[in-house]
Order: C-alpha cells, then structure tokens, then sequence
C-alpha cells in the first residue's frame, strides 16, 4: 500500500510566505512588466529590420533568427536575475536576524533551503511563463512548435535551478548577502567564459599532443557551460548542427540521440542537487558524534 | 525536567562554556546571571539546538537534545536576544506562519493565534504590519511567536531589553501568567532586579562556568554568612540599638544616621520576625524594617569580585 504522510502534502510554509510577501509587492508587478516590455520591444525591433519592407513578408530564416534572438535575450535575463534572487536569501535572514528563529523550529534545514529557493524559481517561472505570449509571435510563422518551445522553457528552469541553486549555497556560507551574489556572479562568469578558456588552454597544451593533434572528443569542461549548452539546443531544433567549432567542442544538429543539452540539463540538476544538500548541511547546527 | 552535564563550548581557543553542569526542574523560572560574555547565550543556543556543544550533553525530559533534535525543538520555545521580525507580514500573518511550520491548520491555526494575540496584548493590532510595531510591540510579538506550538519549555534571551519600564512590568505579568500555565522558563537578563522579583531560582554564570545556582534565598545563605536588616525609626535610636544588642545572634549593631540601624545577625526568617516583634513592644517607633542586602545585584557584585580576585 502506498501510504502518504499527510505533512509531505502540504506546502512548503517559507515558499507559501515568500510568495505571498513577494507577490503583492509592487516589486513583483513591475519586475514582471519591465521584464516582458524590454523582451516584447526588442522583439518588435528585430522582427521589424528583418522583415522585406516591400512584402512585408519575413523569411523564415529570420524567424529562426528571432527565435534565437527572444531565446538568447530570455537566458541572458534568467542568467542576470536568478542568483540575484536567491544569493540573498539566507544571507538576508542572518542579517535581518531572523534565521535563528526559523532554526529554532521544526522545520527540517532541507525544507527552508528547499522553499527559499522554490521561492525565487516561481518568480523565474512566473517571468518565462509570462513572456509566452510574446514567444507566441514565433507560431504565426511556424518553423518553431510547441516541443521546441517547451524544450526551451525545460531548459531555463533547469538553468534557473542551477544558478538559484548557487545563489543560495553562497548565501548559506556567507553571512553578508553582497559578499553572496558578487561569489554567485563570478561563479556563473565562470561558467559562461572560465570553462571555455580552460577547457582551450588545457585541450591545446596538454591533451592535444597526446593524442597527436587529432582529439575529436568533447572536453568534460564544456558540459558545464550554459552558453554552449543553450547553442546545442537551439542548433539541435533547427539546424543540422554546428559541428566541430574547435578540438574539443561538437556541436550537433537535429539528429537524435544525446545531445550537450540533455548531460548539461543532467549536470545541472546534480550541481543543484549537491549544492542544495551542502547548503542543508552548512545550517545544520548540532550534529552527531 | 532540563538537565545540563559537563557542557563545554569553544569557538577556536576561546572556551565559551566550561564545564556547565545545571538542573531546571519542571515549572521553574530560572534565571541565567552573568555578565556579558559569560556563556549565557551560548548556553541557551545549545538548550535550543542552534549550537552544537564542543562536548557534553543537554537532556530535556531525558531526551539528548543531539539524538531527536527535532522531538526537542517542539517542546521548546525561543527568544533570542537580538531578532528581526519579517516587516512585510502583517502581525497574524507572521503568527500563521509559524503556526503553520509547526503543522497547526486550519481553523486551530486562527484560534491559536488570536489567543496568543490576547495574552500578549496585540489583539488591537492583529492587522498591522508588523513594521508598524513599536519595539515593546515586537518584542511581545516574538514572545508570542515562541508560544506558537504549546512547547513545555520557554528559553528567552534577554526578553525586556530596550523596553520601556511599562513595556517591562508588561512582559513580566505575561512572564508569570505562563509560569501559572506550567511552562519552565529559563530567562536571562542583565537587569537583576528583575530577575529576582520573578525567578524561582538562578544560576549565576561567569566564564563558562555555573559559579552558583539554586533559589535567591539559597544563594544569599551560601554568599553571605550573616544577613543585615535596616531598621528606620522617627526616634529611640539609642533604645533599638541596645535592644538588638541584647540578642546573642546579633552579631553587629551600627548606627547609619539619625534614624537608621543596620544588625547583623546569624538566623532565619522566624528570628527577624521575632525581633521586630520586640521593637514593637518596646514601643520604638519603626517606620521600616528590611534585609539591607541579598538583592540579586549585591550577591552578583560579591560572586564576580570573588572570582575576579582569584
């Protein structure tokens, strides 16, 4: 018999206080209204340069162009906000002094990690979803249908998750929430630039006169790296890929089979997962001898 | 019952608590005294799970506090000393949330919350924001909210500092009706007086260490040999100071001025009440007549000097 424990139904109290405190903030509406104003603006823009001007007819090359365009500016948005929204989570508390309360209680440290970090995810979500009608756009001219649309959004909330998820690991272990988001931000630069040079460097000097200047594997390093992964994404919606960008990066096309995306999407919720579960264990005070 | 063995806490070579041993029988208000830095709220963090202790153990109803962390932590209540309250809920919502931690739904969620709102005196301000509060206010809130989940066991870290002397006599009314409940309290406090009006026993912390512990009227035996009363008269000075003298357990008799006496003497309650029987029926004119020392400041100034000297 499958036997439920009515507790672990209920919701997560610090998601249900964070959101209704978030929620009927101006903060919140003007977040969200500022958010799909610059998308839905730098939409009309690209949509309106590339469209013929005598036909009024917009190939579908540049569909895809704008697709890209609205995904990439989306990812760019998620990346600037996510660990901006939860690097002080924890941190904030400590220094609102409000954290030894909340520990003093029942609730599991899992949980308020868990809910601060749900928190600042729905709002993440609450901006992607909001953004789809103007992600719509892109159905009026096909090439882009609901799989692609729905694989794009997958893929933010993973990345969403991770960048949140480092956000709060630094918010757990540092006490100042300035002192988390600048460590969140220089981690996430490492992630989108840090991995790349790395990966060249270390490919070029040390691995490729190993294998005599023919290595045709993907470097693990650029797993990590969301740019890249977003790449892989987009090329394996609608191009035949992009193939081999230099030793050590193959990107694929539409083909099937497992894609950079899939194992960074799986990476990134392992990253999450650890992060989560060290940041738990960084607030967990009395712990067995 | 709250029992404290061989407790130690250190924060790199600073050793925070050193070697605390404590008993809270059931009921008590107990007092934590020491001066700041002597392992009050550290003591009282470990109490309530916030603070892993370098070695020893804290037991409440015989349970470790380190096996079943979270059995503990609902029979526990705490006020830290300093705390924030989130400004943006207003005050039943921050209540409810609480409430909601501990699992307690529904209508019991709202019915616990206005009780707790009419013992602490907020009801009036159910739907303010708790920004809105005066520091008094939040103070009694966050009492309030320790309340939340019925605990047996009441830890609270300096609970009236930065109060108004009303806001005080406030929070130590609240302070008895729960001792009247059955709740244990364990309360720290630099203002002494304070603590001597309302706890039923004291530990007296200094270093890490419990100096000495047990009731006021314990403590004044241990620290002082003799006690001293103060006897204020309108006349007859001479005549109550011949009349003391006269009794074998009065060790000193001095003279403080034109109307006051302070005796020295060796005996029990039943002895002072003996000699001021005696003073009245030798018709001296007694406007007061009480112990001169054993308040909870001169028994700390005694302790710590004694230490200190050592």
């Amino acid at each position: 018999m499958l036997s439920i424990k009515k507790e672990n139904l209920r919701i997560n109290p610090v998601l249900l206080k964070e959101l209704k405190v978030k929620m009927r903030s101006w903060k919140a509406a003007i977040l969200i209204g500022v958010y799909n104003l610059v998308l839905t603006l730098l939409t009309i823009f690209i949509t309106k340069i590339s469209m013929d001007e005598h036909t009024m007819i917009v190939d579908t090359s540049v569909i895809l162009g704008i697709y890209t365009f609205m995904s990439v500016m989306q990812f760019g948005m998620i990346t600037l906000i996510s660990p901006a929204l939860t690097a002080g989570a924890i941190a904030g508390e400590r220094e609102k002094q409000t954290l030894d309360i909340l520990l003093s209680t029942t609730m599991k440290h899992r949980s308020i990690i868990v809910g601060k970090l749900l928190a600042s995810l729905s709002h993440i979500i609450l901006l992607v979803v909001s953004s789809l009608p103007t992600f719509s756009i892109i159905f009026l001219y096909g090439a882009i249908g609901v799989k692609e649309l729905l694989q794009m959004f997958l893929f933010y909330i993973v990345t969403a998750l991770t960048f949140g998820s480092i956000g709060i690991f630094f918010s757990t272990f540092f006490k100042k929430s300035t002192a988390a988001n600048v460590l969140s931000y220089a981690v996430i630069v490492f992630l989108f630039i840090g991995t790349i040079l790395i990966s060249i460097f270390y490919i070029y000097l040390v691995i490729m006169p190993k294998t005599n200047y023919n290595y045709n594997g993907t470097f693990f390093l650029f797993y990590l790296n969301p740019g890249i992964a977003l790449a892989s994404l987009l090329s394996s919606q609608f191009s035949e890929g992009l193939g081999r960008i230099f030793p050590g990066l193959f990107i694929s096309g539409k083909q099937s089979g497992v894609q950079l995306w899939h194992i960074n999407m799986i990476v990134n919720l392992l990253i999450s997962y650890i992060l989560i579960f060290l940041s738990a264990r960084k607030l967990k005070p009395a712990k067995k001898k | 019952m709250l029992r404290i063995e061989n407790l130690y806490k250190n924060y790199g070579k600073f050793r925070a608590v050193n070697n605390l041993n404590l008993q809270v029988p059931d009921g008590e208000i107990f007092g934590f005294v020491g001066p700041n830095g002597a392992g009050k709220t550290t003591t009282m963090k470990i109490i309530c799970g916030l603070l892993a202790a370098t070695s020893g153990r804290v037991f409440i109803d015989d349970i470790n506090i380190i096996d079943r962390p979270k059995a503990l932590k609902s029979k526990i209540g705490y006020m830290p000393d300093f705390f924030g309250v989130y400004d943006d809920l207003k005050v039943t919502e921050y209540l409810e949330f609480y409430a909601s931690i501990y699992n307690i739904n529904g209508k019991n969620r709202k019915k616990v919350c206005n009780d707790l709102l009419e013992l602490v005196d907020l009801t009036d301000k159910k739907d303010f924001y708790v920004d809105s509060l005066s520091r008094g206010m939040k103070q009694r809130l966050c009492l309030a909210r320790s309340l939340v989940h019925n605990p047996d066991y009441l830890v609270l870290d300096e609970p009236a500092s930065g109060m108004d002397p009303r806001a005080r006599v406030e929070m130590k009314e609240i302070l008895r009706t729960l001792r009247d409940m059955g709740k244990t309290i364990i309360i720290s406090s630099h203002i002494l007086s304070e603590l001597s009006e309302m706890c039923t026993s004291i530990v007296i912390i200094e270093k890490g260490q419990a100096v000495m512990s047990g009731t006021v009227e314990d403590i004044v035996k241990k620290v002082y040999h003799s006690r001293t009363i103060r006897v204020k008269v309108l006349d007859k000075i001479e005549e109550t100071m011949r009349l003391l003298q006269e009794y074998p357990d009065v060790i000193s008799v001095d003279n403080k001025g034109s109307s006051i006496v302070e005796a020295s003497f060796k005996g029990d309650d039943v002895f002072l009440s003996q000699l001021l029987v005696r003073l009245i029926q030798n018709n001296i004119p007694v406007v007061s007549f009480n112990q001169a020392e054993g308040n909870l400041e001169d028994i700390f100034m005694k302790v710590t000097a004694t230490l200190e000297e050592k």
